[in-house]
């Protein structure tokens, strides 16, 4: 059963950290949104193989709550 | 009396309404509540004055914990506000006990929500208001916006704070469920530095809401402006681009051009500067502003003063016991 | 131009820009802050806050209390009562501020620009350069060598605009591009035609000479000088650079911590436009001595 992170809020994305197939610890950054000009950083909430990846570096004006990364 | 703060959320701040007055000519912009029609609701549900001190939180709400028997309210945009994990309903007073935990997250529909609390929230004033402007530490909570670990201290109830108010559905501003927004313009200052191209390019334009917008400035993406014989044939002081000026004072809500980027000049921003405004958002239309998102798209009519004061007049009758209903 | 009747332009539904003129010339502020000290005494009922700026004045009404159209008939009839610019008198506070001149805090802050954003030429160089100075010693003695006026405050809180009042001292420099990150608090900078004291540690663009111990900004709320407020300056207020030496700096700013400083202003005085002019009209036009 996989794991799937949403964006906490709305904003861009500034940063995407992880491409499918990357092996992530708990707590690694996965992706970086700006809002505000402030950085909210994602992390992993447990270890796992990305599976997919739905956000790209400099994507604008998602909503908070989007589907953003799957791990195994 | 007073609340803990255990998240701070994206940026959460002790407003009042009208904010800081009186300190214009020293650069000191008047911070407030960016939608002050939600703010002054909320203070009117739990018994308090329309502009006493409250929580403005932006993008992602705090979780906070009451000390004491607190009546509180929760308006403007959803940010899925629980106590104690049960579902809170916005623009209604509810009692929370003592230890009760006020947990707000992303918000769903929306940007900005307001925190009341019956008696209000009472640090001390800095040059005669407990507005925040957080990236110039006035006011507030010590200059800042909230930080986990504060206890924030909380006035005495009036004696009609109550549960169960609620705000007439009717009253409540409308937000924007398809993205798109129409905001109001008043020509002006620098309208007759814009040609009509430019004009009627403006006003017919769909605009969006730049990411790089926060409360010193919400930055615009859309086409160009042209100018008027005026903005190119001047005096060499006023600096080199169309959009430059001698430095100027700057209305709040002032859409300032910035070389050809539109930046609205929102509550904590610039009092002063050397580029011109074409236009000028009222203080009525603040509370779209407010509750838009990034990526948002804009579309600008344009009103008169007078049109733009009787909006004014309108929404403060709506931000009254009128609007409120017993549960 | 100065105008021969200002111009009132509408700011939304609370705001209405006064313009005097579309030059810089310091006569169109003198105008700006004689119109506002003639409303704060006049108290026109619903007028909040004014702020002069270079060549303009915005007003901040309130309007339930005061319509558009009758708080202009009122701003023209308070600029009619004023007469020409010459018959001004205006409160004017005289503030001493030690400053070392070519100090190695700006020198550093311009020298990390250098190696990590853009090269320039140094800002203290770059003013010898551009204003026809034969070196920096030059550029000190015609810099310090005059009285600044506070023209306005803003952009950011308690930053101020002032500009050199012997117009012999009268200098240019265009700003930086890209701006700054940061700039050292206390920093005394020029940019287009004005100088300015940086409050705090700020971005910015204006070139970088000076620095004063002496604070512009107290949170703290710790100096009398200050008179209730967190920023120093009003409009009106003269600033007199004294060229001091580092050792002098951090004497000052050991009494600044341990809130012994005590400022050095001047409030016997008013600044009469009239006698400025005819002084000013006397001056050679020499870089004098």
């Amino acid at each position: 059963m996989g794991t799937e992170i949403r964006t906490q809020t709305a904003g861009n994305v500034w940063k995407v950290l992880v491409q499918p197939g990357d092996v992530v610890a708990e707590g690694d950054v996965l992706f970086i949104m700006e809002v505000m000009k402030m950085e909210v950083p994602h992390t992993a909430p447990v270890a796992g193989k990305v599976s997919k990846v739905h956000v790209a570096n400099d994507q604008e004006g998602l909503d908070a709550d989007a589907p953003a990364v799957e791990l195994e | 009396m007073s609340f803990a703060v255990i998240k701070p959320g994206l940026e959460t701040s002790v407003q009042d309404w009208p904010g800081r007055y009186g300190y214009w000519n020293q650069g000191f912009p008047p911070s407030g509540p960016m939608d002050s029609w939600s703010f002054r609701l909320a203070n009117l549900l739990v018994g308090n004055p329309a502009g006493a001190p409250g929580l403005e939180c932006q993008y992602m709400g705090p979780t906070i914990r009451f000390d004491d028997q607190t009546i509180f309210s929760v308006t403007g945009a959803d940010m899925q506000p629980t106590l104690d994990g049960a579902p809170v309903p916005l623009w209604e007073s509810v009692t929370a006990q003592p230890g009760q935990v006020l947990a707000m997250t992303f918000a769903k529909l929306g940007t900005r929500a307001y925190v009341a609390v019956a008696g209000g929230i009472e640090v001390a004033p800095w040059l005669g208001s407990r507005a925040t402007f957080h990236k110039a530490g006035i006011g507030g909570m010590g200059g800042y916006a909230l930080k986990a670990g504060q206890t924030v201290p909380t006035g005495e109830p009036a004696p009609e704070a109550v549960a169960g108010r609620r705000v007439k559905p009717e009253a409540r501003p409308a937000i924007a469920t398809d993205r798109r927004w129409e905001i109001e313009v008043v020509p002006g200052p620098n309208d007759d530095w814009i040609d009509a191209e430019g004009h009627h390019r403006f006003l017919s334009a769909d605009w969006k809401l730049s990411g790089k917008s926060d409360r010193t400035g919400f930055r615009l993406d859309g086409p160009d402006w042209t100018s008027t014989e005026k903005a190119i044939n001047k005096a060499p002081e006023h600096g080199s681009l169309p959009s430059n000026i001698i430095d100027q004072g700057y209305p709040l809500g002032a859409i300032n051009l910035a070389g050809q980027t539109p930046i609205i000049l929102v509550n904590d921003g610039p009092s002063m500067g050397g580029f011109i405004n074409p236009y000028t958002v009222p203080q009525a239309a603040f509370w779209k502003l407010a509750q838009s998102k990034p990526g948002e798209t804009y579309r600008f009519k344009a009103v008169t003063v007078a049109q733009a004061q009787a909006m004014a007049r309108s929404l403060s009758a709506l931000c009254a016991e009128a609007s409120i209903t017993q549960a | 131009m100065i105008y021969p009747e200002p111009r009132y332009l509408p700011g939304g539904d609370r705001y209405i820009l006064v313009e005097f003129g579309n030059e810089m010339n310091l006569e169109l502020n003198f105008m700006a802050q004689g119109l506002a000290a003639a409303i704060a005494e006049a108290r026109i009922a619903g007028v909040i806050e004014t702020a002069p700026c270079f060549a303009s004045m915005l007003v901040h009404y309130e309007p339930e209390l005061i319509g558009f159209d009758d708080l202009t008939t009122e701003l023209a009839k308070l600029v009619a009562g004023l007469g020409p610019s010459d018959a001004l008198e205006l409160e004017s506070r005289l503030w001493y501020f030690p400053a070392v001149y070519l100090d190695p805090w700006t020198r550093a802050c311009v020298d990390d620009y250098i190696a990590k954003i853009a090269p320039k030429t140094p800002d203290w160089d770059l003013m010898v350069e551009l204003n026809g100075l034969r070196d920096t010693d030059d550029f000190v003695r015609v810099h310090s060598g005059t009285e600044y006026w506070v023209a306005s405050l803003g952009f950011w809180p308690g930053l101020p605009f002032m500009m050199a009042l012997d117009p012999r001292a009268k200098m240019t420099a265009p700003k930086y591009n890209p701006p700054r990150t940061w700039t050292p608090g206390g920093a005394i900078g020029l940019g287009g035609a004005s100088t300015a004291i940086y409050p705090e540690a700020l971005p910015g663009g204006y070139q970088i000479f000076a620095r004063t111990p002496v604070p512009i900004w107290d949170r703290a709320r710790r100096f009398a000088a200050f008179e209730g407020s967190i920023c120093l300056f009003r409009p009106g207020d003269r600033v007199r650079f004294v060229p001091c030496s580092v050792a002098e700096f951090e004497a000052i700013e050991r009494e600044v911590i341990d809130g012994t400083y005590q400022y050095n202003m001047v409030g016997y005085g008013k600044f009469s436009v009239a006698l400025y002019k005819s002084w000013t009209a006397s001056l050679g036009t020499g870089r004098g001595s």
